[in-house]
């Protein structure tokens, strides 16, 4: 009873508590907010793997696996399975549009060839389209370009007079548009006159129907004829804007699905060779937004047919090596991958189990006098792989890095719970005398020890409770407080200038005092508020700061989930900590001689 | 004459540590203390009577095979460590030169604390009419909520009476309780003292001013370590 009068009285007649709970909330706040971003990272990692993979992959490298088609309907009859889609990947070089000359840039780009049908049941290659419906900028390019492209057919048409109003309308918004918005659209449509204005309408689907965008991304075609769907980092003119949002740079000149690009691959023969390369030339029709930037600056979607036919893994005949002539069968379409979802009652590594199985179904069900056959389960260069395992090369390394980041948060932890420890270590070093008091008029050393539990116990929880608050409240804004951070405002700036003003006069008034502890902590005020103040304007000055590079980071918002088991965890470390700090002193008090004790100053 | 022995100390021997030096404090003192007397130790400082009184009363152990103290003619040492808790709580009154109060409680917990140790909730309400009984009777029933820091040092010492008395000892032990006072507060507080000792109260007090030593029943020297015996100073 008396032990928790003096708990109380203890917690509540002094500063020392207080900031004993305020070093608890920071230290449990601060490991908080660094684990669940962490650990939100790889989160973001492993998922984004999942959603662009579906849960299971099948992979045979470059040479492909023949009668996917069969495999597909023989994998989609199990239950476990939703849907499965075959994929042709290789690496190919991308022409672009830009620069202005003739001398294009080139990139490297990983190429998937898949069926967009059965690749969006399977990954959520829908949601990652970027352009969903032209902007006014864009709609006035289109137009431009459909303008241009007919003008031959235009100039045929109108009067002279009209051409020349044409001509001049078009190049001064070929000019005006890079910059800033022009009227191209209303100018041009007074101009034509209705038939011709319709045609020229008619020739690119996007200037009438803004829907007609996202579905040619969609369907990777654009008026029946294939298209390409390239990551949004491919191209260079995107442009990232500190929001996260993207433009295009040039008032959207180089919108890339204005143009077309030469898709170049190399075919491998079946010893390994090179075969001469194959190029095709397609339209861009959209561009996607994964998340992971190193899939984001490399990839290209485009139809499955077209990889087959660049890579030379389509339906081709056999013939006789002694006489071209004679037609010994047909080599069926391969596919490099085939991508599988599950249930999502069933999990990663039951779904693989499954699959394996099904795959020597597959292999057993097919007729006998098959020709190319599939490779066998025994075959060195046949994966099938979890997402996870397949995923290993990425998420690898992010998980070495979070390995490496929880060992020097233990050293973190540890740092943490010297500092609780000394805390308390003081405390009750401080309070030795009071110990001495209560032991000399009778209380047990248990007592004692009871009493500086209770204490630290108090302090514990409290501590890591707003500790818990506080991180979950930095977590969840952590983006506002990265962007805050990257563009100060002026206000706060000024607000820090006139607080230092403030605090310098009221120093400079007390220090004629001569105390020595107004001007210390007037001088440190000073100090505090002026550097803020200083680095705002700094910040402000170098055009803002950016911690979190997307490019670096692969992902363009930082995670702000709170990784609750964590954070559960250090509440009770910090918690056992207080406990610790507290009793080991606590016991080392109490065994003291009283006298001993009570000559404690 | 023995039965009336309340308290005794047989030989006892103390030894300090001092860095490496081992201090000899009490060479063979023996004490006797009979039931409803005031005696009084006197001694210069440094000579070892606050010794004396802490191992009276239980703060502090003997040497090994360093004599005894026995409380009504047993070995409070070789009691257990609750006993001890239970001696020093309830049959020994304690009160320090430097109050020790405790900073955090009013004036009435202080009183009180010792009631709130030795004893279960349910009989603590009649240790708390008995706190505020004993702190009005030293004048200091105004005083009840208020802090240590706001007592004068003869309300303090006053308090720390009244805290070794809540739990009706036997024995009051006092060490130097006037020697941090002005002369007329100590006086102050002798008259407490004397006025407790009248309501037969056993007072064991320990100074180095002859003036106050000449209040108690008997006078009792410590030098060199040993107490003199009174028969060699009985004047």
């Amino acid at each position: 009873m008396y032990q928790t009068l003096l708990t109380t009285r203890y917690l509540t007649s002094r500063v020392i508590p207080l900031i004993a709970v305020a070093a608890v909330a920071l230290c449990v706040a601060l490991v908080i907010v660094v684990v669940s971003v962490m650990s939100g990272f790889l989160n973001m990692v492993q998922s984004s793997g999942k959603t662009l993979m579906g849960d299971v992959i099948i992979t045979y490298g470059i040479s492909g696996i023949p009668h996917y088609e069969t495999l597909i309907e023989h994998l989609e009859k199990d239950k476990k399975v939703v849907a499965a889609s075959p994929v042709v990947d290789g690496w190919g070089l991308l022409r672009m549009p830009y620069p202005d000359s003739e001398a294009k840039q080139s990139e490297t780009v990983q190429v998937w060839g898949i069926d967009p049908v059965s690749f969006a049941k399977v990954t959520s290659y829908h949601e990652s389209l970027q352009w969903r419906a032209p902007t006014k900028n864009q709609l006035d390019w289109l137009l431009f370009d459909a303008i241009t492209e007919n003008q031959e057919m235009l100039l045929i048409n109108l009067s002279d007079e009209k051409r020349d109003s044409l001509v001049e309308i078009v190049n001064s918004a070929s000019r005006t548009l890079n910059y800033e918005t022009s009227s191209l659209w209303a100018e041009t449509q007074s101009l034509l006159g209705e038939t011709l204005w319709e045609e020229v309408l008619a020739s690119d689907e996007r200037l009438t129907n803004p829907d007609a965008l996202l579905q040619q991304g969609i369907s990777l075609s654009q008026n029946g004829s294939v298209g390409i769907v390239s990551g949004l980092h491919v191209s260079e003119g995107n442009e990232r804007q500190k929001d996260g949002t993207y433009q295009v740079i040039r008032n959207d000149y180089w919108w890339l699905p204005r143009y077309d690009g030469t898709l170049t691959m190399l075919p491998v023969d079946s010893h390994g060779g090179i075969i001469e390369p194959e190029s095709m030339i397609m339209p861009f029709v959209n561009e996607f937004q994964s998340g992971v930037f190193m899939i984001d600056e490399s990839r290209v979607f485009v139809p499955i047919g077209v990889s087959q036919q660049l890579l030379h893994l389509d339906e081709a005949e056999i013939v006789d090596e002694n006489d071209p002539t004679k037609i010994l069968g047909v080599d069926p379409a391969r596919a490099t991958s085939v991508l599988i979802r599950g249930d999502v009652n069933v999990s990663a590594d039951e779904l693989q189990k499954r699959i394996v199985q099904m795959y020597d179904e597959f292999l057993a069900g097919l007729p006998s006098d098959t020709i190319v056959l599939p490779p066998s389960r025994s075959d060195p260069g046949l994966s099938i792989h979890t997402w996870e395992e397949q995923q290993r090369s990425f998420t690898g390394p992010v998980e070495k890095e979070r390995e490496l980041m929880r060992t020097l948060f233990s050293i973190v932890y540890l740092v943490v719970a010297a500092l609780i420890l000394s805390i308390f270590w003081s405390i009750v070093f401080e309070k030795t005398r009071d110990i001495g008091i209560l032991r000399s008029i009778g209380a047990s050393r248990g007592s004692i020890v009871w009493i500086f539990l209770q204490y630290s116990l108090v302090i514990g929880v409290v501590g890591s409770a707003l500790g818990l608050f506080l991180g979950w409240l930095i977590t969840k804004n952590i983006n506002s407080i990265h962007d805050a951070m990257g563009n100060p405002p002026l206000s706060v700036a000024i607000g820090t200038f006139v607080a230092t003003g403030c605090i310098a006069a009221y120093t400079i008034m007390k220090s004629r005092s001569g105390q020595m502890l107004p001007i210390v902590l007037g001088a440190l005020g000073c100090i505090t508020f002026g550097g803020i103040g200083a680095l705002i304007l700094f910040i402000r000055h170098i055009g803002g700061l950016v911690i979190w590079d997307a490019s670096v980071y692969y992902f363009s918002i930082i995670p702000n989930e709170v990784d609750w088991p964590s954070s559960i965890v250090t509440v009770c470390g910090a918690i056992l900590f207080c406990l610790l700090g507290a009793i080991i002193p606590a016991a080392k008090a109490a065994d003291t001689d009283p006298v001993k004790a009570l000559r404690h100053e | 004459m023995s039965s009336s022995i309340i308290l005794e100390g047989s030989n006892l021997k103390k030894t300090y540590q001092l860095g490496r030096a081992e201090v000899p404090v009490l060479l063979n003192a023996s004490i006797k203390v009979i039931e409803g007397e005031w005696i009084t130790i006197l001694g210069s400082s440094g000579s070892g009577k606050s010794t004396v009184l802490h191992l009276l009363g239980g703060l502090d152990r003997p040497d090994a095979n360093g004599g005894e103290v026995l409380f009504q003619g047993n070995s409070v040492w070789k009691r257990s460590n609750r006993q001890i808790n239970h001696y020093r709580n309830n049959q020994i009154g304690f009160v320090f030169q430097f109050y020790h109060l405790l900073p955090e409680l009013t004036v009435l917990e202080n009183t009180f604390l010792p009631a709130m140790i030795g004893t279960t909730i349910s009989s603590t309400s009649s240790a708390k009419e008995r706190s505020v009984s004993l702190l009005e009777q030293f004048g200091l029933g105004h005083r009840l909520s208020h802090r240590p820091r706001e007592l004068s040092g003869g309300e303090r010492q006053r308090v720390a009476i009244a805290r070794a008395l809540v739990n009706e000892p036997n024995i009051l032990l006092a060490d130097e309780p006037t020697g941090n006072l002005d002369e007329e507060t100590g006086n102050e507080i002798l008259d407490v003292l004397r006025q407790l000792h009248q309501g037969g109260l056993t007072i064991v007090l320990v100074t180095h001013n002859m003036e106050i030593a000449s209040l108690g029943d008997r006078v009792v020297h410590l030098r060199h370590g040993q107490i003199e015996h009174p028969a060699t100073l009985a004047q």
